[in-house]
Parts: structure tokens; sequence; C-alpha cells
């Protein structure tokens, strides 16, 4: 118990290097923390539960087998992994026959009810999940489309440019100038990644 | 700000590159540019910190419980097995009933564990130096076929050919002991892409006469719901 609790204590920045050599409660810890952001990740992208479930595991295997390659030099922690999802949710619909289907109907109600344990947790990231949305809802509708369709439907420039029927010039402005009133906008609220 | 060479041909591609939207031949370009252009450098750079709070911004949802017990079994498997093997320092710990975890190919197995113990014959340490029986699967579904291939401290079964399961269904292991109904197993899998599935078995098997595979509903079930399309006599 004791020493459940220290691990559970540790940045981590601390865990990755226990995780990579072999460690299984350093990675359980990492999971607690991060796998409900992930999931929501891969469940807004994919928009199904059990693929979503398939993505967050091959994710975090991932994550269990490649921690050496952890660099603190391009993020956090949560970035990277967040970043191996999202990767692996590209993957998911690219292979799928949902790619250009957007979320089905609230299938999996029952498990957004919290559990008592994860009540702080979950606020916490209900907080940041607010933030970042007012970000996003500060951008024109063409520039968020675009941003959207890119990261959460994991498109390239040129699908959404087709999609939208606009020059490819016009999409990669809308990019660049959505993520600079984002990044403006979350300078504000004061979130980092 | 210095600009490096082609700065003109690259210079609205920072956002699409950092919301990942750049297909690989560009991307590979696009960086190479990044390398030789402060400017760019630096304007990715402060794209990239709204790209990355992008995946924040989704509905905050709770994964099941049932994905953590398949993903930790999986990894509290392969944490043993390099413990034995002398390449972790930390045993896991034991888990009560946790017999099965899903597999990733070999290659990947392989290829992880070598980034973690350097020098160690994986074969030998994930099979069993002297390997084992093997045992043919029957299977009722055209075209699939599966083998159950015996080890030290469990079996290992290989499937191909094997559809997607309907949505909202897995496939799960059980075995079956005499005289005895079907145990559950914590083994739920859906096949990869090419038809091709692994799950592994950590138990002991000295009791096991049959081991079986059915679909069943996410989160697996108590008791059968669906008759076995594989099946496995041990005896």
């Amino acid at each position: 118990m004791g020493r459940d609790m220290d691990v559970r204590a540790l940045a981590d920045e601390d865990l990755i290097p226990m995780m990579a050599r072999g460690d299984a409660r350093a990675f359980e810890a990492l999971y607690e923390r991060h796998s409900g952001a992930a999931y929501s990740l891969a469940y807004r992208m994919v928009g199904k539960q059990a693929m979503a479930e398939d993505v967050i595991q091959e994710a975090f295997i991932n994550l269990w087998r490649s921690g050496a390659h952890y660099d603190r030099g391009r993020g956090s922690v949560r970035t990277w992994i967040l970043g191996i999802v999202h990767h692996r949710a590209i993957d998911a619909l690219r292979r799928s026959s949902v790619h250009s289907k957007r979320r089905s109907d609230d299938e999996t109600a029952a498990e957004r009810l919290e559990s008592p344990e994860r009540v702080e947790e979950d606020v916490a990231r209900r907080d940041e999940a607010s933030i970042v949305r007012g970000a996003l809802d500060v951008l024109p509708a063409d520039q968020l489309k675009v941003i959207e369709l890119a990261y959460f439907g994991g498109f390239t420039h040129t699908e959404i440019a087709d999609m939208l029927e606009s020059p490819i010039g016009t999409v990669k402005g809308r990019m660049r100038l959505g993520l600079k009133k984002m990044r403006e906008a979350l300078a504000h609220g004061a979130v980092e990644a | 700000m210095n600009v490096g060479p082609d700065h003109e041909r690259w210079a609205d591609w920072a956002g699409v590159y950092v919301l990942g939207a750049l297909p690989e031949d560009d991307c590979a370009a696009y960086e190479d540019h990044l390398a030789h252009c402060p400017a760019c450098r630096a304007e990715a750079e402060e794209l990239r910190v709204a790209a990355q709070a992008i995946p924040l911004s989704a509905p905050p949802m709770l994964p099941p419980a049932s994905l953590k017990a398949r993903i930790m079994a999986e990894v509290e498997r392969e944490a043993e097995l390099l413990a034995s093997a002398g390449g972790a320092p930390k045993p896991a710990p034991k888990r009560a009933k946790r017999r099965f975890g899903l597999r990733l190919p070999m290659p990947a197995v392989a290829l992880a564990c070598a980034a973690l113990i350097a020098g160690v014959v994986l074969g030998g340490v994930l099979f069993g130096a002297d390997g084992g029986r093997t045992i043919d699967m029957q299977s009722t579904l055209p075209n699939a076929s599966a083998e159950l291939e015996m080890t030290d401290d469990g079996a290992i079964l290989v499937a191909n050919n094997l559809p997607t399961p309907p949505e909202g269904k897995v496939y799960m292991v059980w075995i079956q002991k005499p005289g005895q109904a079907p145990e559950p197993t914590s083994a739920l899998f859906t096949p990869r892409r090419d038809g091709s599935a692994t799950a592994s078995v950590t138990g002991d098997m000295d009791d096991v006469e049959t081991v079986l595979v059915n679909t069943e509903p996410l989160g697996g079930s108590t008791t059968p719901t669906s008759e076995p399309f594989l099946t496995a006599s041990l005896s």
C-alpha cells in the first residue's frame, strides 16, 4: 500500500524511466493519470466505443513498450501520450469505413457517469476542456472547421480542400490563422498541454 | 528573423504541419526546411502549443474498467517475463484471477523487449526453451484457423482469417475443466485488420480440458452467451 502510494505521488517524468525498466506499477500510475484524457480523445475522434477501446489498448501497450523513447525536450508526458493516441486513432480511422462519419449517438452514456474516486480528477479535466473549447470557440467557423477536420478527423490538408471545395492555399491559411488565434486565447486561459 | 532557403514556398505550412495534416512525403520535406529556417521553426513551435491543447477539448469521458483490466493483464504478463529473465528490477504485482491477456504480434514483442532487456534470447524467454506442443483448434467459421501453443506457464492462441466481430462485440477465451461449465477469462480480443489475432494464457493449464473462443458483448460475460467457434481439446 505504502509503495503504491509512493508511486502515485511521483511525477510523470519520474514514472517513465521506472516503466521503461519494466515496472508495471509505474505504468498503472500513468494509466490512471492519463487514460481519461486519452479515452476522451480517442472517442472524440473515432466515435465508436469498441474502436476507441482498441485505440487506447494499442496506444498504452505501445507506451509500455516504448517508454525509453520519451524525450522530455519535445513536451510533457501527457502531450507524448496524447500524441500516441492521436496517431493510433488516425490509423484506425484510415483503415475503417467510418472515416467520414462523425460520432454516433450517445451509446456510452452510462460510461460518462463518474465513480466517486474520479470526481476530482474529472472536475479538473472538465475545467481544462472548457478552457480549450473556449479558445476554439473564438475562431471563425471556417477556421474551426479545417482545424477540427485535420486534428480530430485525421484528414490531410488536400483531403480537406477537396471536401470543402476550397483552394489548398485557403485551407493552409485558415489552419495557420486559426491556430494563431487559439494560441492567443489560450495565453489568457493559461492551459498548457 | 532569418529565413532559410525556399522560405517562400513553405511559409504557410506550419499550421498544416503541427496539426498532422501533411502527407508523409511533404512532412519529410517540410521538416528538412524547418531544420534550415529559424523563422518557420519559431512559428511551428508557437502554433504547436495550440495544436497540443486541442485534444484536451474533447468531452471528458471515463474509459471502462474492463479496458484497464485487459491492458494491465498484458503489461503484468510482460513485466513478469522480463523480471524472470532478469531484465526488470521490479516485478509486477500479482493480481488474482487474471490469467489471460492479449498479445501483439511477436515482432512487436521482440522489438519492445529488446529495448528493455538487451542480450536476452527472446524465443527462449517467451515460449520456453524447449518449445511445447501445438494443438490445432477446431473452427466452425469458414476459412478461419487457429492453434494453441502450450508454454511452460500457459498457452498462446494464434488465429488467422477471423472476421471482425459484430459491432459492440468482442471475442472471448474460455477454459473448461472436465464435467464443469466453461470459466471466463479476461482474454477479450478483436482480430487485426488482416484477420489475425493472438491471445496468451498465463495460468496453470493442468486441469483444463478444453479452451474455447466465442463472441461476447464488450467487457465479456460471466457465462457464455453464444456458441464457441474455436475449440481446442487439451486431453
